[in-house]
């Protein structure tokens, strides 16, 4: 029950949100423009109702399109590559965060050093220094390793994965180091140590179930981070996502379908991963 | 905290760019240098976009203008506007954090829903979708002045995630509130005006001050992915020319304009584009250095953990005190338990 109304909570800022540039180009002439605000709002959502018979002018095919389904190419694609990403990066900053766990504390905090300055590195350096490698291996061997940009309706996946995925597997080793040592102060890694357990065992079984719950917790801002990174990269790759369709109708209605099509995958999941951990935290405790 | 090399490095970092963008432009002009065609031994060699070499350390750029120079120039306003934007957030979200958190707080749950819809909004999306009417020239030019431009700008960026960051503040001092000696001074009688400034505030200095040097971040990111879609600060310029027409240039050299108008050059000239990124992403590096001094500086609990350690005796309890110390702590937790 309280899921649904944080649900309608959450749409109804997304539509609030939607016909902000009516509001804020008032504000250029100086005046307060509420009535064509909400004006706005009413026919943006209007608009919305028949929802299959939304038309946009296709900049591809230089002709309007029925949004429907059209749209669910774009939207599948760019879900494909987010997801895939954040996977390949949850996948491999815990993998690492359990190997440094192993590692001695003084390692430990050099490790977590760099990575604090590495997240400082922008993701347009990363996508373009990727773009720029793959052209220079190819101009050295002749492999070419990846298509660095998708012309018509290719499809590419692991260059562009590659690249959004680095910045978040960055922080989110950084968030799951910082969880784990936090646990690591916690009674039960000493008494577990003092009953004989090994560390591979402790770190892998016991501290690993209660830091990530943790970990999934704060995980919302890089995924966050994840969603104006994806965007960068579908400009830049020049990838048929629904980022890229956005770029070429930034109307209320086709923005409101662009957040909503990250909206309720995302929603889904942290609600999904939210109720799973907090039964879990009721049910047993610290395990 | 000028002791701490992390945040004189960052700092200098950041005040070399900045007095260097002045300085630049006070003996300089406002204008780089420009330069034709590279002479060698009597014969031009190469024309612009002129790749790195030791007169010019970056490069030019199509027209024949020094990078360098350009970047220097624009240096003073990315890093200014970014640092304003974060402050101005900061302004405006923190008093609005501890309103939440104290005298609104039984509202406090339903507006953190409405705030945790922005997550799902990209912000560099948001911003673009939001700033396009400001910042892209309208057919007949500009009715504003630039500086209302950036200004307006500034403002707007500064309050896109205003919702997050107060949010944030609210749930911090909602945890704090909770706190013993904050019931002690409520029951003294302090007023949830005095609690703010007292307690709350003393106590979440730093984690205010972190949390800004993340919004300087985060401003810069956002800068430059606006760049990216051609909307740079202070406006762009389009022309509206139906053949030949320009592409869309920025007013300013701000760094974020800088990248996106060569963006497209990444494979022909690529210190176009990557001389800009990099310059910001040394700001950021900057501002992370400064973060981590100011924190070194706070709590230099690195060193301090290691000293206690070691000072730390080894305790030899005969059986007769252990027994004594068991019964102790039995029976404060006893008491506890009543």
């Amino acid at each position: 029950m309280k899921l649904i109304l944080k649900f309608f909570i959450a749409i109804a800022g997304i539509i609030l949100a939607s016909s902000l540039p009516v509001l804020i180009s008032g504000w250029l002439k100086g005046e307060w423009k509420w009535g064509v605000y909400f004006e706005s709002i009413r026919t943006t959502l209007e608009e919305l109702w028949p929802i299959n018979e939304i038309a946009f002018f296709n900049y591809r095919a230089q002709q309007p399109m029925p949004l429907f389904p059209n749209i669910y190419e774009y939207i599948i694609y760019s879900l494909e590559i987010l997801f895939i990403a954040l996977l390949v990066a949850v996948f491999v900053s815990l993998l690492l965060t359990v190997i440094t766990m192993l590692l001695s504390e003084k390692a430990r905090e050099r490790v977590k050093m760099a990575l604090y300055f590495l997240e400082s590195v922008p993701d347009l350096l990363i996508i373009m220094l990727a773009q720029l490698t793959v052209v220079l291996f190819f101009k050295q061997t002749g492999i070419l390793i990846s298509k660095i940009a998708a012309v018509g309706d290719d499809r590419i996946y692991w260059l562009p994965v590659l690249c959004l995925a680095i910045l978040p597997t960055i922080q989110l080793y950084r968030l799951a180091m910082l969880t784990f040592q936090e646990e690591e102060r916690q009674m039960y890694v000493d008494l577990a140590r003092a009953l004989g357990f090994s560390k591979v065992y402790i770190v892998l079984v016991h501290m690993f179930r209660n830091a990530i719950i943790s970990v999934f917790f704060q995980s919302k801002k890089t995924m966050w981070f994840m969603l104006s990174n994806l965007f960068v990269l579908e400009l830049m790759f020049n990838l048929p996502g629904i980022m890229l369709f956005l770029r070429d109708n930034m109307y209320p209605s086709a923005f409101l379908v662009t957040v909503f099509s990250f909206f309720l995958p995302m929603f889904v999941l942290y609600s999904f991963g939210e109720w799973y951990f907090v039964r879990r935290l009721r049910g047993k405790g610290a395990v | 905290m000028w002791k701490q090399p992390y945040f004189v490095t960052g700092f200098s970092i950041l005040a070399f760019f900045l007095v260097g963008s002045f300085v630049y432009e006070w003996i300089l002009g406002d204008v780089p240098r420009q330069i034709f065609y590279l002479m060698e031994n009597g014969r031009a060699v190469e024309g612009p976009p002129i790749s790195p070499n030791w007169q010019y350390p970056l490069g030019t750029d199509q027209y024949g203008y020094d990078l360098l120079g350009k970047l220097m120039l624009g240096a003073k306003y990315t890093i200014l506007a970014a640092l304003a934007v974060a402050a101005l957030r900061m302004l405006i979200a923190v008093p609005l954090g501890y309103i939440l958190g104290t005298y609104l707080d039984k509202h406090r749950k339903w507006i953190s829903s409405l705030a945790d819809s922005m997550h799902y909004i990209p912000l560099t999306l948001f911003a673009a979708y939001v700033l396009r009417p400001v910042l892209w020239m309208p057919p007949d030019g500009f009715t504003s002045t630039i500086w209302e431009r950036i200004g307006l700008q500034v403002v707007i960026m500064a309050l896109l995630t205003v919702p997050i960051v107060a949010i944030l503040v609210a749930n911090e001092a909602a945890l704090l509130r909770d706190k013993e000696y904050i019931l002690a001074a409520k029951t003294l009688g302090a007023g949830r005006l005095r609690i703010i400034r007292k307690h709350l505030y003393p106590q979440m200095r730093e984690k205010i001050a972190v949390l800004y040097g993340q919004q300087v971040m985060q401003t810069f990111i956002v800068f430059a992915h606006l760049g990216l879609l051609s909307l740079f600060l202070g406006g762009t310029k389009v022309s509206y020319e139906p053949m030949l027409a320009d592409p869309p240039m920025s007013i300013s050299y701000e760094w974020a304009g800088l990248f996106g108008s060569t963006f497209r050059y990444l494979q022909g000239a690529p210190w176009l584009p990557l001389a800009p990124v990099l310059f910001i992403g040394l700001a950021i590096f900057a501002v992370s250095l400064m973060m981590e001094g100011y924190l070194r500086s706070i709590n230099p609990k690195v060193k301090v953990r290691k000293k206690e350690a070691a000072k730390d005796p080894v305790v030899e309890w005969n059986r007769e005190q252990l027994r004594k110390q068991m019964i102790r702590v039995k029976g404060n937790e006893l008491r506890n338990e009543n």
